[in-house]
């Protein structure tokens, strides 16, 4: 039996997904949440039953990446029941999906989410009536609170052991106007909303988008997110990972390392020098930047950004920022992906499945590479210069930031075409669920841990044997002229620009124990910044993007970078 | 007093015509917004999106499709 979850974007068909399976899929609240298809097996019916999540669509006809995939799948016809979830808040228009899924004559049953929500804001639904008008099951729930489910157990599960699913009769006009009128008188019938004055959260959303208050808000938003970011990962930087550090895990490796004899494994895995950030050892360097340096950043950002997107924040941040993204050649969901890409590229890359046309993918994934680097580059950048005042690391981020903007405003001049219009549902406010914070947090930590870690230690593994056996040698020697010439930086640092693109954290890292001066540590940073995106978010790219469209984004990155940080090396030669 | 519905007041409006091809005729339709429905104009970015209420929901349409869909007061 394979049932499949289908509904409008932002309805909380991930939350009953992970309701029914038991597994954590991603929501939030903002549409586009999933851009992919999901599958799991679910408790209901002993087990034997497949559930897919299938990214939101407004109808069948929907023309984003997501809302194809969502299309071929339904129209594929390839499952036994449709389970369609509906926004009680917005039965009207989650209707036209609706009356479309009839259309098809398969099973089906209706899941109405939210029903929390519309209590409160006087939405009063008369579920038994548009069950008797629909001719289908509808069962009301609380999918955030797992309320209203048994019902929904009790009744697939006779419906499942039937075995013979009950088609829909109801006819179906095939014109459009035709459908929302139908709806239009539906809804008169089954729903009534009553007064009720604004809650605080109608306030917040009233003063959110109304552009005098709005924008400046959005600023001061910015920026005390910036710095509660900043104070978080300092925070338990200072006070719990490090002297954690310091005063358990040191003393335990510089045991443990006694134990071996002076030689090539003691050299590999110890390496000469054992202080984290001027030796380069597995045990102590690589254990230091994954989690003592990188992990507390990594978990603040996504704690600040969890709480964003599950407030419904982003949204509304689009908005703002769509007039300045279209001289970009963005619309303001572009930003979505950047927001994202500011954790870790990969789920980046995956949500510019939001945007529609290619155009805007290209420009949007340039910038990706070349604004926004990821938590732990950032990290590292902080970390690497620390010991100098705080305006040399905004120097270099303002840097950043202001030749990602420079490029693809050049790249819009130079593609064809113009960038699309903005288009998208702004959810009301939802006071944030603790669990599914939780949830979301730990998905995100264990994601980077997994794909971090091994990276980490594995990189510097590789360099020490390639130190040990001269090949880094034999490297600087080819590339250090260029380096030298262009960018004047010392002839070591090839070999990292060599390891850069494999994980770029690891790479400024490596810069820590060359005694660079702080201007070539500040451009070594731009440079491994920019010049090319990491293994990992370049195979997402191909598989997303194709071998063109990727081959393209990457030529134009390693020409920007080397372009500035030319300049970036000259001009911080003249100022200082 | 037929207008575009970015130059439009705040108000409650009725969508007149849909000047846009066949795709965003489809994008706006399937959100509701067709010949005859009713909208209401919320707010509204200088050279950039409007937001309006349609049925439950509230939509960010950017300036120029905005600029394509022709409204009335109501
Ligand atoms: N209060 C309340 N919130 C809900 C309920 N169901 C879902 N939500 C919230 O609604 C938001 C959207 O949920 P998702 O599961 O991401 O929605 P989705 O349908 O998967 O959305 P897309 O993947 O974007 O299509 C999240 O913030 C959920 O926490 C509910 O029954 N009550
Ligand atoms: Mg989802």
């Amino acid at each position: 039996m394979k049932i499949v979850l289908v509904g409008n974007p932002n309805v909380g068909k991930s939350v009953v997904f992970s309701y029914l399976t038991g597994y954590t899929a991603i929501s939030s609240n903002y549409p586009g949440t999933t851009v992919d298809i999901l599958k799991g097996k679910t408790r209901l019916c002993n087990n034997e039953c497949e559930v897919v999540d299938v990214p939101g669509c407004y109808s069948l006809e929907g023309e984003s990446v997501a809302e194809k995939v969502a299309s071929e799948i339904i129209k594929s016809k390839d499952y036994d029941i449709i389970f369609n979830v509906i926004d009680s808040n917005n039965l009207e228009r989650n209707l036209l999906l609706t009356l479309e899924l009839l259309a098809l004559r398969k099973p089906i049953v209706i899941i109405a989410t939210k029903t929390d929500i519309a209590k409160n804001k006087g939405i009063d639904i008369d579920y038994d009536n548009l069950s008797d008008i629909l001719d289908i099951k509808i069962f009301p729930v609380v999918a955030t609170a797992g309320i209203g489910f048994s019902v929904l157990e009790r009744e697939v599960s006779a419906v499942f052991n039937n075995f013979k699913l009950p088609v829909p009769k109801i006819e179906i006009p095939s014109d459009i106007t035709e459908k929302w009128k139908m709806i239009g008188e539906i809804t008169l019938k089954v729903q009534k909303i009553y007064h009720k004055h604004p809650s605080f959260l109608e306030r917040l959303e009233e003063i959110t988008t109304t552009p005098v208050t709005a924008i400046p808000l959005a600023f001061v938003l910015i920026i005390i997110s910036f710095y509660v970011i900043r104070f978080i990962g300092e925070g338990i930087i200072n006070y719990v990972f490090d002297p954690l550090f310091n005063n358990y895990y040191m003393p335990l490796v510089d045991r443990f390392s006694s134990f071996f004899n002076e030689g090539f494994l003691k050299n590999i895995i110890f390496s000469k020098n054992m202080t984290p950030l001027e030796g380069f050892s597995v045990l102590t360097t690589g254990i230091y930047v994954s989690f003592v340096v990188v992990l507390p950043y990594v978990f603040a950002f996504y704690l600040i950004l969890s709480v964003l997107e599950d407030i419904g924040y982003l949204p509304r941040l689009a908005v703002i920022l769509d007039r300045l993204s279209h001289k970009i050649g963005l619309h303001g969901y572009g930003s979505i992906p950047l927001i994202m890409g500011l954790g870790c590229k990969v789920p980046g890359i995956f949500s510019l499945r939001i945007l529609e046309s290619n155009r805007e993918k290209i420009i949007a994934a340039s910038l990706l590479f070349l604004i926004s680097p990821c938590m732990p580059q950032s990290a590292m950048i902080f970390a690497i210069l620390s010991k100098y005042p705080l305006i040399y690391t905004g120097i270099v981020f303002v840097y950043i930031f202001f030749v990602g903007i420079l490029a693809s405003y050049v790249l819009n001049k130079m593609l064809k075409g113009t960038s699309d219009d903005l288009f998208i549902e702004i959810p009301p406010y939802h006071k944030p669920v603790f669990k599914n914070l939780v949830f979301k947090m730990r998905l995100r930590i264990t994601q980077f841990l997994l794909d971090a870690v091994p990276f980490v230690m594995g990189g510097i593994l590789l360099i020490n044997i390639l130190d040990i056996f001269s090949i880094l040698d034999l490297l600087s020697k080819y590339f250090a002229p260029v380096l030298n010439k262009i960018f004047s930086l010392p002839a070591q640092t090839s070999s990292i620009v060599m390891l850069g693109f494999l994980k770029k954290d690891v790479a400024i890292t490596l810069l820590a124990p060359f005694n660079l001066s702080l201007k070539e540590i500040m451009v070594s940073c731009f440079f491994l910044v920019t010049y090319m995106p990491c293994l990992a978010s370049i195979f997402v790219l191909l598989k997303e993007l194709g071998k063109k469209i990727t081959f393209y984004v990457i030529v134009f990155n390693l020409l920007i970078s080397l372009i500035f940080t030319f300049i970036f090396s000259q001009s911080l030669k003249l100022l200082f | 007093m037929k207008t575009n519905l970015a130059k439009a007041n705040n108000k409650k409006l009725k969508v007149v015509q849909i000047n846009g091809g066949h795709n965003i005729l489809k994008k706006l339709n399937s959100m509701g917004i067709f010949d005859g429905s009713l909208i209401e104009k919320i707010a509204s970015y200088n050279h950039g999106p409007v937001i309006v209420k349609v049925m439950n929901s509230q939509l960010a349409i950017g300036r120029g499709m905005a600029e394509k869909i022709i409204v009335e007061e109501v």
